[in-house]
């Protein structure tokens, strides 16, 4: 085989040029920027938390606005009505009888209509009669819960069913205010005080801690030493005195939590700028002669903002935690603007009866600590360049 | 050009008062125009603090530096600032050396834009592109990150960095010790190219000295913040006479096994002793092999033995 083999002149011709691009090495070239948003999005964790962020925003920013009802309008005589309603079906109509023996009258598709007058109370059998234009319903009080009786028998019990409240989707809180409303306002308070409190925050965070390492000597050491007094203060209780001094309301809220918070930062951004500031990069910046301004906003921050960006976007959730607990003591936002923690607050009252009260703030409060620590911890990833794969 | 008379740096050491480093101590040398004087050393023996305290990074604790003739090492960081065009520093480590959030163009321009030096975005670009050009690199990468560049290309960055502002005293502290042995000749040829064009002066430093022959004029050989021999490149490989200059000498690899057979065993022993309580007397006769009582006791005077031969040793006094 091999002898008969003829070398012919073709042989000796190049090859095409496929074969040799095969070998290539391909790797594309990423900006800084696209390598981060490629390791990110490769998180699926933190896709989620983007993706939440999202969609809490455009339901507190945008919602409002679909919302037939404001956060203060209120209707006393639909206060506390739950999501979902037991009705009690007497003569093909519905009735729902709240816990504090009020019945009220719905559509069957579950809209509520009206609160019905009572017509008359027998104490003895432990019985209310109410009256829905022809027709009587009896609410039998001597079990508890109570119960609505059925027309045709007054010893039996009325057939129930759940129906979901169309009219208020989340059920009314205390006094009558459409929660799905109230939770968007709220929403939207406590992301607003928490944007700007991790902007405020970031900010002198930045600025104290550029300044005390850029300084260092003994400037650094002293800086870092009213930082270190600070944060020996358990942050709750100082700004619990913050806000007592203050009044109430959206500034002075702001005001604490910026006053607070930054203390974080500016360790970070201390550590990261003395690291850098010491790296051959800043020293050609300064054999150079870049005056300081051009050194440490232009070498040193960009430098540091991997670092500075996680831990603004860990404040996000604590500054909406520490906005709850505070609205939670009563020392937030004044009424009758929501916030998600004022509205756990005013919950308690009915917490037997309206537990969905607070479960709804809280579920929320929940949803956004979830989303933005999945995305504080997808970017802790990507901007670790030890991560690159 | 350059004078550099006792000059001295000692950092303090973390936690313990009154104690320091001694970095650099009383070191003295001139230089002239157009010259390269190569500085070799171990490793901590203090050549990047001695090329950081001439061009100011760090404050001197005493001593003089002289630039054509003027003492800079009292100005304020005000007063520095006209010199620092003249005087530029080349980086060891390609990587850490360039910023890497900015494009080449604009690390190339920083010196222009620290100095004011152009006044419309067209002259600053035409001067970028030319120095570009001059180091061998095309003007398609100006707007590339340094991440994309190999470290040869890189270290090429910091080279127009460093001469855009067509310095007179360059210092290149070990500018070829981070990259392959193919690309450190390329550096080295371009680095002697500007050399001849631009009729600077170098500040050579090395930790190894067949480099530093083939760049330098002038040798110094420094041992744990001194001077120990300071002389004509050829004079040290010929006629070296610091015990430690040739134990330099003999660590240097040698291309031919036969030559290296033939060689003495002259490589120094034992550990570099800390620079915190250095040695008494003589800082080198811990590993010393002619050590006297006397070389213990007193610290050997830098003298001129034979012309331009500086050696600071009582072997020849
Ligand atoms: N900023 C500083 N603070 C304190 N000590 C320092 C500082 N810089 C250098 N030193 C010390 O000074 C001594 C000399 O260091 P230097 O970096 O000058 O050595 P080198 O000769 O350049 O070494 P190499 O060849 O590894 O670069 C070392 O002992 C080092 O620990
Ligand atoms: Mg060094």
């Amino acid at each position: 085989m091999i002898e008969d083999y003829k070398i012919t002149a073709a042989d000796w011709e190049p090859l095409d040029f496929d074969t040799e691009d095969a070998e290539k090495i391909v790797a594309k070239n990423r900006t800084f920027l696209g390598d981060v948003v490629f390791r990110f999005s490769r998180k699926t964790s933190a896709l989620i938390g983007i993706a939440l962020i999202v969609l809490l925003c455009i339901f507190a920013f945008v919602g409002p606005y679909f919302s037939p009802y404001s956060f203060d309008t209120q209707s006393l005589e639909f206060a506390n009505l739950p999501p979902r309603m037991k009705a009690a079906e007497v003569n093909g109509n519905y009735y729902y009888l709240s816990p504090n023996l009020k019945v009220i009258a719905l559509s069957d598709d579950g809209v509520v209509k009206s609160t019905l007058t009572k017509q008359s109370e027998d104490g003895i059998n432990k019985r209310m009669v109410f009256v829905d234009e022809d027709q009587e319903i009896t609410v039998d009080y001597q079990t508890i819960p109570a119960v609505i009786l059925s027309a045709e028998n007054e010893s039996q019990i009325a057939r129930t069913k759940n129906i979901w409240n169309s009219k208020y989707l989340l059920g009314t809180d205390g006094l009558g205010r459409d929660m799905l409303t109230r939770l968007m306002f709220g929403t939207r308070i406590s992301m607003i005080v928490a944007f700007i409190a991790t902007f405020v925050n970031m900010t002198i965070g930045m600025i104290y801690g550029g300044i005390s390492a850029y300084a260092g000597g003994m400037t650094d050491i002293i800086m870092m030493r009213i930082v270190d007094i600070i944060s020996t203060i358990p942050l709750t209780l100082y700004v619990i005195l913050i806000m007592v001094l203050m009044e109430d309301g959206f500034l002075s809220i702001i005001v604490a939590l910026s006053s607070v918070y930054w203390v974080s930062m500016a360790r970070v951004v201390r550590g990261q700028i003395t690291v850098l500031k010491n790296s051959e990069f800043v020293l050609a910046a300064r054999t150079i002669g870049s005056n300081s301004t051009t050194i440490l906003f232009r070498h040193l921050l960009p430098n540091a903002m991997g670092p500075i960006l996680v831990t603004a976007t860990m404040l996000v959730p604590s500054a909406i935690f520490m906005e709850a607990f505070l609205g939670f003591i009563g020392l937030g936002i004044s009424p009758p603007m929501a916030s998600l923690g004022t509205m756990a607050n005013d919950a308690l009252q009915g917490l037997r009866t309206a537990p969905y009260q607070l479960f709804l703030p809280a579920a929320v409060i929940c949803l956004i600590m979830f989303a933005f620590n999945f995305v504080g911890d997808g970017l802790r990833d990507a901007l670790d360049p030890k991560m690159k794969k | 050009m350059l004078e550099v008379k006792e000059l001295t740096k000692h950092f303090p050491v973390k936690g313990k008062r009154g104690r320091v480093v001694h970095a650099v101590d009383g070191i003295n040398f001139k230089l002239r125009k157009g010259e390269t004087l190569g500085l070799v050393g171990e490793s901590g023996c203090g050549k990047s603090t001695l090329a950081r305290t001439i061009i100011r990074i760090y404050e001197p604790t005493s001593g003089q530096v002289f630039l054509k003739g003027q003492d800079i090492s009292g100005l304020s960081v005000r007063e520095l600032k006209p010199i620092r065009k003249l005087m530029q520093m080349i980086f060891q480590d390609p990587y850490s050396s360039l910023n890497a959030r900015m494009t080449i163009r604009d690390i190339i321009a920083e010196p222009l834009r620290a100095h004011k030096i152009c006044h419309t975005k067209a002259e600053e670009n035409e001067l970028v592109f030319e120095m570009l050009d001059m180091v061998g690199l095309g003007t398609e990468h100006a707007l590339r990150y340094a991440h994309e560049f190999s470290g040869g290309q890189r270290q090429r960055i910091g080279i127009a960095r460093a001469l855009i502002l067509r310095p007179e005293l360059v210092i290149c502290d070990e500018p070829i010790s981070a990259l392959d042995v193919s690309i450190q000749a390329q550096i080295v040829n371009l680095l002697k190219k500007f050399q001849e064009d631009l009729n600077l002066t170098y500040l050579f430093i090395a930790h190894d000295l067949s480099m530093v022959r083939y760049v330098s004029d002038k040798v110094g050989v420094m041992y744990l913040g001194h001077l120990v021999e300071l002389c004509e490149a050829e004079e040290i490989y010929n006629n070296p006479l610091h015990p430690y200059t040739k134990g330099l000498l003999g660590s240097v690899p040698i291309p031919s096994p036969r030559l290296a057979r033939q060689k003495k065993k002259s490589e120094i022993e034992g550990d570099i002793p800390s620079p915190i309580s250095p040695p008494s007397g003589c800082r080198f006769h811990t590993r010393c092999k002619y050590a006297t009582e006397r070389c213990k006791a007193e610290a050997p005077k830098w003298q001129e033995v034979t012309t331009n031969h500086f050696v600071a040793c009582h072997l020849h006094d």
